[in-house]
């Protein structure tokens, strides 16, 4: 545990609209929930996210992930493989500004999966609260 | 196209060290299409950059723009009226365009956030390739379309040397021999004999030879000037 236990992150998750997206619709048929402080922005494709959309996202949030479809199941083909370049470019820039690559990442998961949508939540969320506030936010 | 990279971004926070408020200024010719200082690269570094001065405590408040190109007075007027408020310009454009960007701003100053490489083209993504030095005397005529001057890594004019093996230059096996290109490329075209012309050396008082070189056509100018 965090040394600060009131500390609740802020989290922005990018979904693919082919997965992510309806696994977080399943998970609410479901009655599932999940930590308040999530925030979710839809994608066409996790192969849409951007460095800079992760990097945005950093300004104001602890944590930033993107859910992509299952390897090799991704609508466009090539999208889930992008989106894990990007992660791989954001840590980096976050590493040379000295702040936790452990605050980016990926998940695959596959549309009907509202129970592993929620766990991916959970966990990145303890992940982050494990890690603190990020210390590079600008807007607090 | 100029071929340009962001500096490291230890050296960037070191130049903003002292300042408030920035613009970081992009420019939207080549720096944009070989990803080092366009808008896209100007939004990343910004971000890049308020964290890391967020996480010593010591905000920086960052203006981000893109112009047309910095290589043009003319861009520079559109924002005179940002340029005002701001301690200092980080400038992603190539070095032309920074020292541009110097002179259209006089009382500002104006910082490089990219090192400028070399004129070069794209060979696949995130890979770019040394073309041409502005010799000031093109001989393209003559070497099937190859330029030795930027290619060969000694810049002769009768290769290949003695360090050519297989299609390679000595300086490292990643280098094609400028040299060998030509010899193939002619032999391609049915043209290798042309190689065999005794040519004058050649005149390098068009290149640095004079100092900085300019430029002035006068069936261009108006009587205006710049
Ligand atoms: S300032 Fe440099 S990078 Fe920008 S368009 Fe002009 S030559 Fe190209
Ligand atoms: S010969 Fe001179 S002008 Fe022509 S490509 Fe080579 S360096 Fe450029």
């Amino acid at each position: 545990m965090s040394a600060n236990a009131d500390f609740q992150p802020k989290i922005i998750v990018f979904a693919c609209e082919n997965s992510g997206w309806l696994a977080a619709e399943h998970a609410a048929e479901l009655a599932l929930s999940y930590p308040e402080r999530v925030e979710l922005i839809k994608l066409p494709c996790s192969g849409k996210i951007d460095v800079l959309f992760f990097m945005k996202a950093l300004e104001k949030a602890d944590g930033t992930i993107v859910l992509a479809c299952q390897k090799e199941n991704c609508k466009f083909i090539k999208g889930n493989i992008r989106a894990a370049q990007r992660v791989k470019q954001t840590e980096n820039l976050l590493k040379e500004i000295g702040i936790e690559p452990e605050r980016v990442g990926l998940y695959y998961l596959a549309a009907n999966m509202g129970h592993k949508f929620v766990e991916i939540i959970q966990n990145f969320y303890d992940k982050i609260r494990e890690l603190g506030p990020n210390p590079g936010k600008v807007i607090k | 196209m100029i071929i340009a990279e962001r500096k490291p971004i230890e050296e960037i926070l070191g130049l903003l060290s002292k300042h408030q408020k920035v613009l970081v200024l992009g420019c939207g010719g080549c720096v944009t299409v070989c990803l080092a200082g366009g808008e896209k690269e100007v939004g990343i570094l910004s971000s890049q950059l308020t964290m890391a001065r967020s996480k010593e405590e010591r905000p920086l408040e960052i203006v981000q723009k893109t112009i047309e190109r910095q290589c043009d007075f003319e861009y520079f007027e559109g924002i005179r009226h940002i340029v005002k408020d701001v301690d200092a310009i980080l400038s992603l454009a190539c070095g032309i365009g920074i020292q541009t960007c110097a002179e259209a701003f006089p009382d500002k100053i104006v910082w490089p956030g990219v090192n400028t490489k070399f004129l070069g083209v794209n060979l696949n993504v995130g890979e770019w390739a040394e073309r041409c030095q502005a010799c000031g005397q093109c001989v393209l005529d003559k070497t099937g379309g190859i330029c030795p001057v930027a290619r060969c890594s000694k810049s002769i004019f009768n290769g290949p040397c003695g360090g050519s093996q297989d299609g390679k230059c000595e300086v490292s096996p990643d280098t094609d021999c400028a040299w060998a290109l030509i010899h193939d490329r002619l032999t391609r075209l049915g043209e290798v004999d042309s190689l065999r012309e005794i040519l004058p050396v050649k005149d390098w008082s068009y290149s640095r030879d004079g100092g900085p070189r300019k430029l002035v056509r006068e069936d261009l100018e108006l009587e205006s000037g710049k």
